[in-house]
């Protein structure tokens, strides 16, 4: 049908898209359209019947300011999350960019972190980071006084921790990302800037950054959105503690929903689609635009 | 054909949405039925029956030898699994996805059975054998939701209260147990003066702050504070939980709790106790748990003490938690849903004297002996359940997050009345959810 339209021929059967929509169907459409019905409705471990409230939930949970104030939480994790794994990302590209025997080796050491489970990240952390863990001993040897800082328990600090740790176990995509980025700049417009004669730096802010920007837009957006996302390391460190600092949407959904409020717990998460939906576009059409100029 | 497949898919969608209507974890069982259920000989043959039990992390050694002997007395197979913590929040996920056990630890308390929708879920435990057997003061203490038992309490319910070290009280020339919450706080300031830590708080992990707040709305509680809670006509917000929640905060910012409060652990304040650098605790009885763990019943005698303390004097609050008792499912098979009463009333029935002994714990029954192994302090706390009050979990129709809004205000993100509104939206949210009148 689609064919018709446009003229072309498919050169397969559009029969073979069947498993991967019915994949989507399952596992994302169906509850998508689970999550929008929920959430008009008084859905609670409490009782069995579940009827249409209306906007209820969304009043309650509007009013309550526990949403805004995480949210607020949110974005202050997202955007850091966004410049520190792209900055880890980029500079780490540029670091090791040449393909010899050892910096192969470092890459693949920089991308294990991707691999592992984000809880599990989280844990490790924990252990490392607690007041007598082996941050603080090493800092203690090295400074020759005892170092006794409860990372994990700064109301100012922990959520900057928290973004730190995010973007250490995500940097290797990112840099798996710009390297690729960098091996499609073509070894003419690099040997030209060479005959003119620019510096490394010249090299950088003027050619290969600029090519970079299809690679700057696909990291920004995943990193941004994606930790708007994020639940496990927050979850596995802090647990969204010291008083709430370092509660991130989802783990106020995840004990709204323990609580037994299985309605609320839907209607917040349908805010965060919102939200996040209301951030992606403008920061894709930003970005796509920034590539435009190549 | 697309004329064909647009209703078709039109038909799915709508399937789909009113499936998606349904509670999944509601299952086929009538909820009606209350017909009071049979209760079959603690031995009958059970070959070929298996029974799973969720426990927590917590619990889950209290059931084990009563279902190996269980097992070997019956023929049945009963498999003891390991939910993960946060327990309860687990186990209501799991069932509200249809994912049920035929028995189950849980609080007794009537605002944790409303949660797991007991009349919906639950076996009605009413004409059980074991009932006549417990100790009067227990008998209907807890268990019940609307006049139905649900609960069968296997060990003696928490009191919350002031865990001490003799010793401490001892060295700084403390020759009584205070009379009441003041004549604490005095004692406090004594000890103080004389540069020892009074208080030790584990605000780290959060969830024993409440008990302050708590024990100080005893009194309060025996002349029917929750009951004007749960009808909406006393608030969080109101004097009287609110200056509860002040006094903990005063008593913070005077310097009598340990300098690490924010980051303080549950096992910290296990050795701070025992080693005597604090002097006391307001715990459960899990807090004591852990030191048993830790040290011997004649060391425990010597060191460690308890007192129930209320404004007025020494009313202890009570809080049957998860490890005190059991619930039993609605599976929709008879047969397994007969094999679980009957496992209950061999617990409680036959094997209970072997495992009180087992647990080293005090009885919760008229004919059985509390063993003389069982440390003072748990007797002392045992003692104070006669003339205790139940706690918010046992007499509010839901449990707001109390213990995490107190955490919030140790880490200084909140004052005493952003305490008291936060917890009064939750339990308005809560109570509105359960269809409470005047929500």
């Amino acid at each position: 049908m689609t064919a018709k339209a446009t003229g072309r021929k498919p050169s397969q059967p559009l029969a073979f898209l069947v498993p991967a929509m019915a994949i989507m169907l399952v596992f994302f459409f169906v509850p998508s359209v689970y999550n929008l019905v929920y959430a008009f409705t008084d859905w609670s471990s409490f009782k069995s019947s579940i009827n249409y409230v209306g906007l209820r939930n969304f009043s309650n949970v509007l009013q309550n300011g526990v949403l805004l104030g995480d949210l607020k939480v949110n974005l202050i994790y997202a955007v850091a999350v966004a410049i520190f794994q792209n900055l880890f990302g980029l500079g780490l590209a540029l670091l090791l960019e040449a393909d010899t025997r050892i910096n192969r080796f470092a890459r693949t050491m920089i991308f294990i972190p991707v691999l592992m489970s984000a809880l599990a990240v989280g844990y490790i952390f924990q252990a490392l980071l607690k007041p007598a863990g082996s941050v603080n001993a090493i800092l203690s040897f090295f400074s020759g006084q005892d170092v006794s800082y409860a990372w994990l328990n700064d109301t100012s600090w922990t959520l900057l921790w928290l973004t730190l740790i995010h973007s250490w176990k995500w940097m290797g995509l990112a840099m798996l990302i710009y390297l690729a980025g960098l091996k499609t700049i073509s070894a003419e417009v690099l040997e030209a800037a060479r005959i003119d004669g620019v510096n490394r730096w010249q090299t950088f802010r003027h050619v290969k950054f600029p090519f970079l920007a299809p690679a700057v837009t696909f990291n920004v957006a995943t990193a941004l959105l994606g930790s708007m996302n994020s639940f496990d390391i927050a979850q596995a460190t802090t647990g969204g503690g010291p008083g709430q600092t370092t509660e991130i949407l989802n783990i106020f959904i995840y004990r709204t929903f323990g609580q037994g409020l299985f309605a609320q717990a839907t209607t917040m998460s349908l805010v965060l689609v919102i939200v996040i939906s209301l951030m992606a576009f403008p920061t894709i059409i930003f970005l796509r635009r920034r590539e435009r100029v190549l | 054909m697309s004329r064909i497949r647009k209703p078709l898919i039109a038909a799915m969608a709508v399937a789909l949405l009113t499936a998606a209507c349904s509670d999944p974890g509601a299952g086929t069982t009538d909820a009606g039925s209350s017909a009071p259920a049979s209760w079959p000989a603690e031995t009958t043959k059970l070959d070929g029956v298996k029974l799973t039990i969720w426990a927590a992390q917590n619990s889950n050694t209290v059931a084990k030898q009563v279902a190996a002997d269980f097992s070997t007395a019956t023929g049945a197979k009963v498999d003891i699994l390991t939910v993960p913590d946060p327990y309860e929040q687990s186990v209501q996920t799991k069932v509200a996805s249809g994912d049920k056990p035929d028995l189950a630890f849980w609080q007794p308390t009537a605002s944790q059975l409303t949660a797991i929708n007991a009349k919906q879920n639950l076996q009605p435990l009413d004409g059980a054998p074991f009932i006549e057997k417990y100790t009067p003061a227990l008998k209907d203490a807890t268990g019940i939701l609307d006049k139905t038992r649900y609960a069968a309490l296997v060990t003696v319910p928490a009191v919350e209260g002031v865990w001490y070290n003799k010793e401490v009280f001892a060295k700084y020339g403390i020759a009584a147990t205070p009379k009441n919450f003041e004549a604490m706080v005095t004692d406090a300031r004594k000890i103080k003066a004389q540069g020892g830590v009074p208080f030790y708080e584990m605000g780290g992990e959060k969830w024993a702050t409440q008990w302050w707040v708590q024990v100080q709305l005893a009194d309060a509680a025996k002349n029917g504070l929750w009951d004007k809670v749960n009808k909406g006509e006393e608030k969080f917000t109101d004097p009287t939980i609110l200056d509860a929640i002040k006094k903990y905060k005063s008593l913070v910012d005077e310097g009598l709790f340990n300098k690490n409060i924010t980051s303080a652990t549950f096992v910290d304040q296990g050795k701070a106790l025992l080693t005597g650098q604090a002097a006391m605790a307001i715990q459960v009885n899990t807090f004591f748990s852990q030191l048993q763990a830790q040290s011997t019943t004649a060391e425990l005698n010597k060191k460690i003490g308890f007192f129930p303390i209320s404004p007025g004097g020494t009313v202890g609050t009570n809080i049957p938690d998860q490890s005190n008792a059991l619930i039993a499912f609605k599976t929709g098979d008879a047969k397994r849903e007969a094999a679980a009463r009957q496992f209950l009333s061999y617990w409680l029935g036959t094997a209970y004297p072997e495992f009180v002994k087992n647990q080293n714990t005090v009885s919760i029954q008229t004919g059985v002996e509390t063993p003389t192994t069982v440390p003072d302090a748990l007797k002392a706390n045992a003692a104070s359940i006669g003339e205790s009050v139940g706690s918010m979990q046992v007499l509010a129709i839901v449990n707001p997050d109390l213990y995490l809004n107190l955490a919030n205000m140790l880490a200084g993100q909140a004052t005493p009345d952003k305490v008291a509104s936060a917890t009064q939206a939750q339990f308005d949210q809560l109570a509105q959810a359960i269809g409470a009148p005047g929500f």
